[in-house]
Order: C-alpha cells, then sequence, then structure tokens
C-alpha cells in the first residue's frame, strides 16, 4: 500500500510539480514530506498525517519549517562506537521517544 | 566537476521531458485527426453494411435463472426503415415519434428549435441499425421467431398529442400468444406503456440502445440503471466483459452525452438483465413475465424536463467521479440562469463567484508575494551563496521567510482544491444539454460546441500568459521557468476542441485573476514610491 503511494507521489514529483511548482509554503515541501511519512510510518499514520499537512499549507497558516516526526530507534541502533558509517538519514530527538527524520545530502559531506 | 555534469545531465533530461511532453500532446491530436475519426466513419459504414447483409444478429432473448434459451436466432434484422414499414406517426409538442411495423420505435424526431445538427437539420435520435427502444423478445425461442415476422396492427396510423393525451395499441397476433402494447403519449413527448401477453408467455421489453448523437471519448456512454437500493449502475459501451442481471431496478436508461432513452417506474421494481452486443456494448432487456407497466422516456437529458416526470428522474444525469460537487455546481448553474436567463452570462457570474469565494485566499498569497519582492536583494543573496546546494538554498529561505513574516507561496491546499472544481465545471459544462444551442455575445452561437473560429482558446492562452508575466515567481530553475511559460501553449492546444462554455469560463477566470494581481501590484508599487520619496526627503533634510 505504502509502495503504491509511494509510486504516485514519485510520478507526481516527476511530471506533475510544473502545475503547482513553487507554491509550498512548507519545507520540506507537502510531497517531499508525505514521501518522508510513507517511507518511515504505517499507512494510516502517514496518511493522516499527510493530509494534515496539505490542509495546513494554505495561507492562513504560516508555514516554515516542518519535519516529519517518527519514533526513536532503539537504543541497539544507535551507533555507540561512532564507526564511519553512510550517513542517510538524521534523526533529531523531540521527545523522550519521538524524534525528526531528516534526509542527508550528500553535498554536506564535503 | 561531477556537480556540472550532473547538471547538465538533468538539464537534458528536463529538455527530454520537455520535449517528449510536446511531441505526444501532437501526437495525439494527429492520430484523433488521422486515425480515430476516419476510422469511426469506417464502423459506422461497417455496421450498416453488416446490418444489411448477415442475417445473424443475435435477436434471442436474455436468458433467466429459471428458463435458458441458448439458441440464437435467425429473425430478420433491423434493416433500415422505409416509410411503409411505419405503422404509426406520433407528434407530441417536443417531438415526432415513429413506430414500425414491428411496434418499435423506430426514430424520435426533436421538435425544439435548438436540437438542431451542423447542417441545420433537426436532431434524430436513433441509429437505425441498433437495438430500437420497445422491442420485445420472448423467451420461447419459436415464438420470438415468429415476433419477427408478423407485423403489428395499429390502432392508428397518425395521432395528435400536441396538447392532448393520447392512446395508440399494438397488437401482435402469433400462434401461441397474443401481445399488446397500449401506449400512452403525453404532449410534453414522453409515455406510459402498458404491455402484456396471454397464454402466460414470457418476455422481455428493452428501452433500446442509446442515442447516437453525440457519443465521444469526451463522456460516458452506455447504461445507466438506478436501483432501489440507492446504487447507480453504469455500463460503458464496448467494455462490457459479460452479461449481467440486475434486480431491484428502477431507472433502465442508455444514454450518450446528451441524450437518452429510459424506462422507468419507482412503484414497481424491474429486474433487468444486460446484454453485451457485438461490439461489448450494454442491451438492457427489462423482464416483463407476461406483463409489465412502464413510463418511458426518449429525448435530452435536460435537467427541468426530467424532474419535471419525477423528482428522483435526475439521477440520469451523471457527471462521473465527481458528481458530488458537481451536482451542486449545476444546481448553483441552473439557479443563477434561472435570474439572468442566459448561459454565457451565467458561466461569467458563476466564474466571479467562484473567484470571491477563493478570494481570501488568493488575495493573501498575492499580498505576501508582493512583501517579498522588496526583499528580492536577499533572496539573492541567498541563492547565490548556495548556488550548488538546492535543499540548503530553499532552506534558508524558508527562515528568511519567517523572519519577515512573509511566506510567498500560496499553498498546496488551494491548488488541490481547484483540481476537483475545476473537474466539476468541466464536466457539468460538458455535460449539460441546456448549453445546447445556447447563444452568448458576437459570434457564440452554441456554448455546448467548440468555438468554431478560435477566438475564445487563443483569448484563454493569452490572458494565460499575461497572468504568468504579471504575477511575481520565485523560480529559480531557467528550464522549470521555461517549462513553465510553455504551459499557455499547451492549455490553448488543449482548450482548441473544447466546449466553448468551458473555454469562457477559463478565460473569465484567467481575466480575474489578472486584475487582482495588478491591484495588488499598484498597491505596492505606490506603497514602494511613497516609501521612496520619504527616503529621499530625510536625506534631503539630513544634507541641511
Amino acid at each position: 500500500m505504502n509502495k503504491l503511494v509511494l509510486l504516485l507521489i514519485n510520478f507526481y514529483q516527476k511530471y506533475l510539480t510544473i502545475l503547482s511548482f513553487g507554491s509550498c509554503r512548507y519545507y520540506p515541501t507537502c510531497s517531499s514530506y508525505a514521501k518522508t511519512q510513507f517511507q518511515h510510518n504505517n499507512f494510516f499514520k502517514a496518511f493522516l498525517f499527510s493530509s494534515y499537512r496539505i490542509l495546513k499549507c494554505n495561507p492562513l497558516f504560516d508555514g516554515g519549517f516542518d519535519y516529519v516526526k517518527i519514533k526513536s530507534p532503539t537504543k541497539s541502533k544507535i551507533n555507540l562506537e561512532f564507526k564511519k558509517i553512510k550517513v542517510k538519514y538524521w534523526l533529531v530527538p523531540v521527545d523522550e521517544d519521538r524524534c525528526f527524520i531528516l534526509k542527508h545530502n550528500t553535498k554536506w559531506d564535503k | 566537476m561531477s556537480i556540472n555534469t550532473n547538471n547538465i545531465n538533468k538539464e537534458k533530461t528536463q529538455k527530454k521531458i520537455l520535449i517528449a511532453t510536446a511531441l505526444s500532446f501532437a501526437f495525439f491530436i494527429a492520430y484523433d485527426f488521422l486515425y480515430l475519426q476516419p476510422k469511426q466513419a469506417a464502423v459506422t459504414e461497417l455496421n450498416k453494411q453488416n446490418a444489411i447483409q448477415q442475417t445473424t444478429t443475435q435477436n434471442s432473448a436474455p436468458t433467466t435463472v429459471n428458463n435458458s434459451v441458448t439458441t440464437q436466432n435467425s429473425a430478420p434484422t433491423t434493416n433500415t426503415v422505409v416509410t411503409t414499414d411505419i405503422v404509426s406517426t406520433i407528434e407530441t409538442k417536443n417531438n415526432i415519434i415513429k413506430i414500425d411495423n414491428l411496434g418499435r420505435i423506430a426514430q424520435v424526431t426533436l421538435k425544439e428549435l435548438q436540437y438542431v445538427d451542423e447542417d441545420n437539420k433537426q436532431l434524430h435520435l436513433f441509429e437505425q441499425n441498433q437495438l430500437r427502444p420497445l422491442e420485445v423478445r420472448f423467451a420461447n425461442t419459436a415464438t420470438n421467431n415468429e415476433a419477427f415476422k408478423v407485423n403489428v396492427v395499429a390502432s392508428l396510423d397518425k395521432i395528435d398529442a400536441i396538447n392532448s393525451v393520447q392512446k395508440l395499441i399494438l397488437t401482435q397476433n402469433l400462434t401461441n400468444t397474443t401481445l399488446t402494447k397500449v401506449l400512452t403519449f403525453y404532449p410534453d413527448g414522453h409515455y406510459d406503456i402498458d404491455i402484456s401477453s396471454t397464454n402466460k408467455e414470457e418476455f422481455f421489453i428493452t428501452p433500446g440502445f442509446r442515442p447516437n448523437v453525440l457519443a465521444d471519448m469526451y463522456a460516458d456512454h452506455g447504461a445507466l440503471l438506478t436501483l432501489n437500493d440507492g446504487t447507480l449502475n453504469i455500463i460503458e459501451d464496448e467494455d462490457m466483459e459479460k452479461s449481467a442481471e440486475l434486480v431491484g431496478v428502477n431507472v433502465a436508461s442508455a444514454f450518450d452525452r446528451y441524450y437518452a432513452t429510459v424506462l422507468y417506474n419507482y412503484d414497481v421494481s424491474m429486474a433487468v438483465s444486460v446484454m453485451k452486443d457485438i461490439n461489448d456494448s450494454p442491451n438492457l432487456f427489462i423482464q416483463a413475465k407476461d406483463g409489465i407497466s412502464l413510463h418511458g422516456y426518449m429525448g435530452p437529458k435536460k435537467y427541468k424536463t426530467l424532474v419535471a416526470l419525477d423528482e428522483r428522474l435526475s439521477s440520469v444525469i451523471e457527471y462521473g467521479w465527481f458528481t458530488f460537487i458537481a451536482k451542486p455546481m449545476f444546481t448553483m448553474l441552473q439557479y443563477i440562469h434561472d435570474y439572468v436567463g442566459n448561459w454565457g452570462w451565467t458561466i461569467v457570474i458563476t466564474t466571479i463567484l467562484i473567484k470571491l469565494i477563493l478570494f481570501p485566499l488568493s488575495h493573501k498569497g498575492m499580498v505576501s508575494m508582493n512583501k517579498l519582492k522588496d526583499l528580492a536583494p536577499k533572496i539573492k543573496a541567498i541563492q547565490e551563496k548556495y548556488k550548488d546546494d538546492k535543499q540548503k538554498s530553499s532552506m534558508h529561505m524558508m527562515e528568511l521567510y519567517k523572519k519577515e513574516g512573509a511566506n510567498p507561496m500560496g499553498g498546496c491546499l488551494p491548488i488541490i482544491l481547484q483540481i476537483p472544481v475545476f473537474f466539476a465545471i468541466y464536466r457539468v459544462l460538458l455535460n449539460a444539454i441546456e448549453l445546447k444551442g445556447s447563444e452568448w455575445i458576437l459570434w457564440i452561437d452554441d456554448l455546448a460546441v467548440m468555438d468554431p473560429y478560435f477566438v475564445l482558446p487563443i483569448l484563454m492562452g493569452i490572458t494565460m500568459f499575461l497572468q504568468q508575466k504579471i504575477t511575481p515567481n520565485t523560480m529559480t530553475d531557467p528550464l522549470q521557468q521555461k517549462m513553465f511559460q510553455f504551459l499557455p501553449v499547451v492549455f490553448t492546444f488543449f482548450f482548441l476542441w473544447f466546449p466553448a462554455g468551458l473555454t469562457l469560463y477559463w478565460f473569465i477566470n484567467n481575466l480575474f485573476t489578472i486584475g487582482q494581481q495588478y491591484y495588488v501590484n499598484r498597491i505596492f508599487n505606490v506603497a514602494r514610491e511613497e516609501r521612496h520619496d520619504k527616503h529621499l526627503e530625510e536625506k534631503h533634510h539630513n544634507k541641511k
């Protein structure tokens, strides 16, 4: 199910963005927000949050930064030994058990 | 270096996409003109020949659960009717109905002035070689075969139902049974039918194959059935996999874009067999047992006409996916039309109303977009600094917007909201027979067909282009900008063959967006000049 949605989002981002180009009031944009949601959360949660985000994306709201929140990974998954790894995402803790998820940009490596 | 090649590659792919889009549009248009249309002509020609030469069309009755008739019948084909085949002609206020020698409706001619074809000739609803309305098929094969050979006897050969309700009785005497159709014609053009057979001979009756005045790919055509439980079944032409049987039906309709032939009964529900014909299109057969009473209508799917027959009959007008928003849209249009009296102006007013409803949203967006103009130097600085990192650049931009309390973007919601509204209007204007023959100003004398001189689509394209010109945009990628500028051309092409009413909507919509944007721009320019003057004055003052 999530895969199907991701396929649709990819299609949208590739071909249809031109119609709505530069209209999103948020960072990351609604489509990439939804993409991350569907990649990391279950369908219902992702659907709910993505819909909420799109509903908020209008001139009556301020817009701005709004990252996807996910459940914090368990301790065992944390790279405590500081081994050199290939960074894909940055997880920024929000509270006890949740964190923001930010996509890593390879350009930041330099 | 790698970044550079990357960018070049990306640009190349984008260019490719652009070219591909343009090419595919060209292809579809060419395909439609050079291939589809001649093919359609060829198919109709072929059909005509088939009907005349081959006598193997399946005229057998649909099979029912308790009675399996599977044999095919070599009954006389439904040849083009010559006048001698007509046993009765009924004239009502709105139409002329012809009954053929097998007791079926051979043709319906619409009398109202707006229903004319391109050559200004009156419209005939039905194709001659298709299943005709009120054709009866017996479950018993022998009886069925016979029924296609024996002429019916009509009680009257000419009926004037222009001012009064008139009755016609058609009798067909067969070996096993006598079939009696009692038709009651009303001045408004609709009819009641009471049909029965003696000796408990089971039979079926059909509302006929759909009218074939305008059946194209822009709107659905086929069969529509509404059930007592409120569900709606639409079976599109050339799309049937297997025959089906439905019970609890109250309306059985076969329709093209604007016209329909309908049999309905809201008091006693019907059982309907939906048979697939040689083109995989639906043929409807209502199970009559040995007798049934129904109401019938053949003509334009005009809202007011249908509702006058029965409030619930408006369900035969369908707008596809967006019915939930298209129906209220139509109600609104109809309401405005009652006051204005002209469909062209109705569309203009509706457009303005929609714009007004969306005004708070669009205005706020425009204002903050303009605020941003003042921040141009700062934005440029950010763009310069993070030239190679789009992500970082947009992050810093967002920070700037936040600091200045101005977010230039309209947001995703308004855009997403506009899509169903547009589709609803599109479907309503595409399907509304009310627009047929309704004129607007100057050269537009039929809002339901395309603009003959392409003036409206071109105006639409120009206004769209101007709208883009006047709207400050924050696009940074030159290629994306180019693609964006290309959009008006694509849209103009799209709209060339659309009904004038729809193009009119889009054109007026653009016009008002331009007006609004121009107004906002001016306010800001004045404010900026004032600030500038003040600034100069202060400088002057300081010098002193």
